[in-house]
């Protein structure tokens, strides 16, 4: 595909976007849209770690948590506008993975895994505990609601997400990520600062990862503090980006759509909950045959029909 | 605190320690012989008490005597998992294989909870035959029935396992697979197979685990994430390869939650603070943690 | 006794071996020699079924091996001693032993299997309920041939017997080699140290960058200038 070519599909699709919440008027679409755009941010920020550095950070509800809860807040209890309570939410989520990031990479492999796995597990059973009443909005607040801000927030913050990575998987940055996900010895042997570089991914991935709490914050109307930590908030992300395509630009946004569809079909006929469980066989099915995911699917389905003339740019 | 109350404490921590140690030793079965990081061990321990809840409500049958059956049950239901799903990684070079059966098993650690809820509903059960209740003193200290059962289970099992892993030519190839798997099947033995054995082993020890805890607390489809956590921070504690530093540090796990939980302040943390201990340890031995190499 | 036809190994994508065929006759000791990476050790390995051929045949006594996985190459008689010994650092002697005799045939002739074994290494009947790791590395060496032994072979393959032993011990592991190979049982030998491994063979390969450069009488292979040249230095 052309550049210019490229570019007009993406910003055709993004002038669409802009127009949702004109066409649409209907609560559940709307709201639809919006997780799916609150999904992309989610699951594109953990493949900057995941996929692109090949860390697979099983933590990553304890910075959505973090930011969440840092932007309500801001927001709701020190009273300061929307903006900065959604930029204090990534910024806190940021500087916590810079205390821990530290020790933490210090870790690898299965190592990483677990360690960052129980970290945000210490922080669910800790703010259950700390903050165990819901945090409400304000009657005034509830009053007003209106999704159709929260919509566009949203939808701001995953194109900042998404032009961040393909920002990164561009740059010299990428290069140094992508080398230590191939192999960190040799990156750190051929001269790549390997510490310095993952913790540069480690910020970016967390900064927009709070900003996705920070959203959450500004969209929900009461949760439990500790329910920003529960494991699923990672889960989901992680599955959404290996089913869309590991280390892939699309395979996030194309996961993300395809996941929020599956989950509303199939609530429609079988019990809540075992979405879930057929993204998990999807997942292995994935692990085990389709390292690439939907987009190599994609990728192989066009090459076929095509004759191999077109790739698609991920 | 009075005698009889740290006494008391002591016991009880026991006896849930001592299904700590049995989770902790299959799950370092799996990592130490063909370095699986099953995040889905929990699952079978899962398993195994919905098993036993059906054996007891179906068919009336003791869960204690059901012991064999979900034992060979969650082996064959282990096998199938590695046959389908884990053998074909393991000709993958050390870090691929590693990484990948861990996100395989997480794939099984996410499909498990959601088939349970639907086959069991999501309420919690518990496993109620008639002695459940009872109890008998000992200097003071009320000593339940089930509790003790389940100590008891949990010590001849893992003797069992013991003298099958030292005395026994499988058991022996089993050690030898663990230690350098090129040699093990150099000397003759199919490590596939070993393989297979070990990890259908270690699925039994988490369901027969499974039983005790439907006996003693109860069983709900979510457990297995809390249970495969219990079992990797006795890992950490033990060190991978040695059963009974397995089941020892279960039992120390089992009493520090006990005697922490009646503290005050530091009480509503207590399970929390079993995690940080993993993290602390994890970052004080980041690269061996499990066994003495890396 | 063994025939190796043309085989290619692949180690992923890369090439390890290119169209190595070899013999190893009944009773035969032969020695695999060549520089450090040659290929040597694919070999051997390929023999056990460690590889799969990508082409050509492994025949051993007229049955094909290289499509069998390891543990039957194992029972039909051929072992091999892994470089750098591959013995069970944290399990006992004996059990490293008891392993060795791990196929059903070898185990029920294990009792007097032992007692050769022990006649043969005293010091590992002295040190058996000794932990394998802590022994010194000729001792381990010896444990290696020993376990091996324990599985009765019919061909022994040792990978480089000599590797980071001192020269005393160097000669005596020979020695036995060569009275292991006066019993009856064909010997493949690996070794870099060619000088030593062509005194002690009766035929020998070599193999350079994957593939066989020359083989013969270990006799003339000594006195080949090219030989010479390459491997024994100006001596």
């Amino acid at each position: 595909m052309s550049n210019w070519k490229h570019l007009s599909v993406s910003g055709g699709i993004i002038v669409l976007l802009i127009l949702v919440p004109l066409i649409f008027t209907r609560t559940d679409i709307l709201t639809f849209f919006f997780l799916t755009l609150l999904y992309i941010t989610l699951s594109q920020s953990w493949n900057i770690l995941g996929g692109y550095t090949g860390q697979i950070n099983l933590g990553h509800a304890a910075f959505f948590g973090a930011g969440a809860l840092a932007a309500r807040y801001i927001w709701l209890h020190f009273g300061l506008p929307l903006p900065l309570a959604i930029l204090g939410g990534g910024l806190a989520a940021t500087i916590f993975a810079m205390i821990i990031g530290f020790p933490a990479f210090r870790l690898r492999g299965i190592y990483f895994v677990i360690g960052t796995l129980v970290l945000a597990e210490i922080l669910r059973l800790v703010f259950y505990t700390i903050l165990p009443r819901a945090d409400v909005m304000p009657m005034r607040l509830l009053g007003a609601y209106s999704l159709i801000p929260r919509y566009y927030l949203s939808l701001l913050i995953a194109l900042l997400t998404v032009a961040a990575v393909y920002w990164i998987s561009r740059s010299r940055l990428g290069l140094g990520l992508m080398s230590i996900r191939e192999d960190e010895d040799a990156a750190e042997a051929s001269g790549v600062d390997t510490q310095r570089y993952k913790l540069l991914a480690f910020a970016i991935s967390t900064f927009l990862t709070g900003l996705a709490g920070g959203i959450y914050a500004y969209y929900s109307a009461a949760f439990r503090a500790g329910g920003l930590f529960e494991p699923v908030w990672t889960f989901d992300a992680v599955i959404i980006v290996f089913v869309g395509g590991v280390g892939t630009i699309l395979g996030p946004v194309i996961g993300s759509v395809f996941f929020v569809l599956l989950k509303q079909f199939l609530s429609l006929y079988l019990p809540g909950g075992i979405h879930v469980a057929v993204f998990g066989v999807l997942f292995i099915i994935v692990v085990l045959f389709l390292p690439g995911g939907l987009v190599e699917l994609i990728t192989r389905f066009r090459k076929r029909t095509s004759g191999g003339s077109i790739q698609i740019d991920s | 605190m009075t005698f009889g109350l740290v006494a008391q404490t002591f016991v009880n921590g026991i006896n849930i320690g001592a299904m700590y140690g049995l989770i902790a030793v299959g799950l370092s079965l799996t990592f130490g012989v063909m370095k699986i990081l099953n995040v889905a061990h929990g699952e079978f321990l899962m398993v195994g008490g919905y098993m036993a809840f059906w054996l007891f409500t179906l068919f009336d049958i003791d869960p204690l005597l059901g012991l064999p059956l979900i034992g060979i049950a969650l082996f064959l239901l282990g096998a199938i998992c590695y046959k389908l799903l884990f053998s074909g990684l393991a000709r993958f070079h050390e870090e691929t294989k590693v990484k990948n059966t861990l996100l395989v098993s997480f794939g099984l650690f996410l499909i498990f909870p959601q088939v349970a809820r639907w086959l069991w509903t999501g309420d919690e059960r518990a496993i109620t035959p008639v002695y459940s209740g009872e109890s008998f003193p000992i200097l003071g200290v009320r000593c339940g029935y089930v509790p003790l059962a389940g100590l008891l289970v949990a010590v001849v099992v893992i003797l069992a396992l013991h003298l099958l892993l030292t005395k026994t030519y499988f058991g022996k190839s089993i050690r030898a697979t663990t230690e350098n798997w090129k040699s093990a099947k150099l000397m003759g033995i199919n490590v596939d197979r070993t393989y297979l054995i070990t990890f259908a082993l270690g699925a039994a020890l988490a369901g027969l685990a499974g039983v005790l805890v439907g006996m003693t607390q109860s069983v709900a489809p979510d457990m297995g994430m809390q249970w495969t956590l219990k079992a990797l921070i006795v890992l950490v504690l033990a060190g991978i390869g040695s059963i009974g530093g397995a089941f020892f540090a279960g039992l120390i796990l089992g009493v520090v939650e006990a005697v922490s939980a009646n503290l005050p302040y530091i009480g509503p943390y207590t399970v929390a603070l079993g995690l940080v201990i993993f993290l602390l340890i994890l970052m004080l031995r980041p690269q061996g943690l499990f066994g003495k190499e890396g | 006794m063994l025939e190796v036809n043309n085989i290619d190994v692949y180690h992923g994508d890369l090439q390890a071996l290119w169209d190595v065929s070899l013999k190893v006759e009944e009773g035969e000791l032969v020695s695999l020699i060549g520089a450090n990476g040659a290929g040597k050790t694919t070999a051997v390995e390929t023999i056990s079924g460690l590889h799969t051929p990508a082409s050509g045949t492994v025949i051993f006594n007229g049955v094909r091996l290289d499509k069998e996985p390891t543990h039957k190459v194992v029972e039909l008689g051929v072992c091999l001693i892994p470089e750098e010994k591959g013995i069970f650092p944290g399990m006992s002697v004996l059990e490293n032993l008891e392993l060795g005799a791990f196929t059903s045939e070898s185990r029920k002739a294990r009792g007097e299997t032992f007692e050769a074994v022990y006649r043969l290494f005293p010091v590992l009947e002295e040190r058996k309920k000794q932990v394998a790791g802590t022994l010194s590395g000729g001792e381990q060496q010896m444990l290696a041939i020993g376990r091996a032994l324990m599985a009765k072979p019919k061909l022994l393959m040792c990978d480089e017997p000599s590797l980071g032993l001192a020269p005393l011990i160097v000669k005596s592991i020979f020695e036995v080699i060569k009275q292991i190979n006066k019993s009856g049982v064909g010997i493949l030998l690996v070794e870099q140290n060619v000088r030593a491994a062509l005194g002690l063979a009766q035929r020998a390969y070599i193999i350079e960058n994957g593939r066989v450069s020359g083989h013969g009488d270990a006799k003339s292979l000594l006195d080949d200038e090219k030989v010479r040249d390459a491997y024994l230095g100006t001596g």
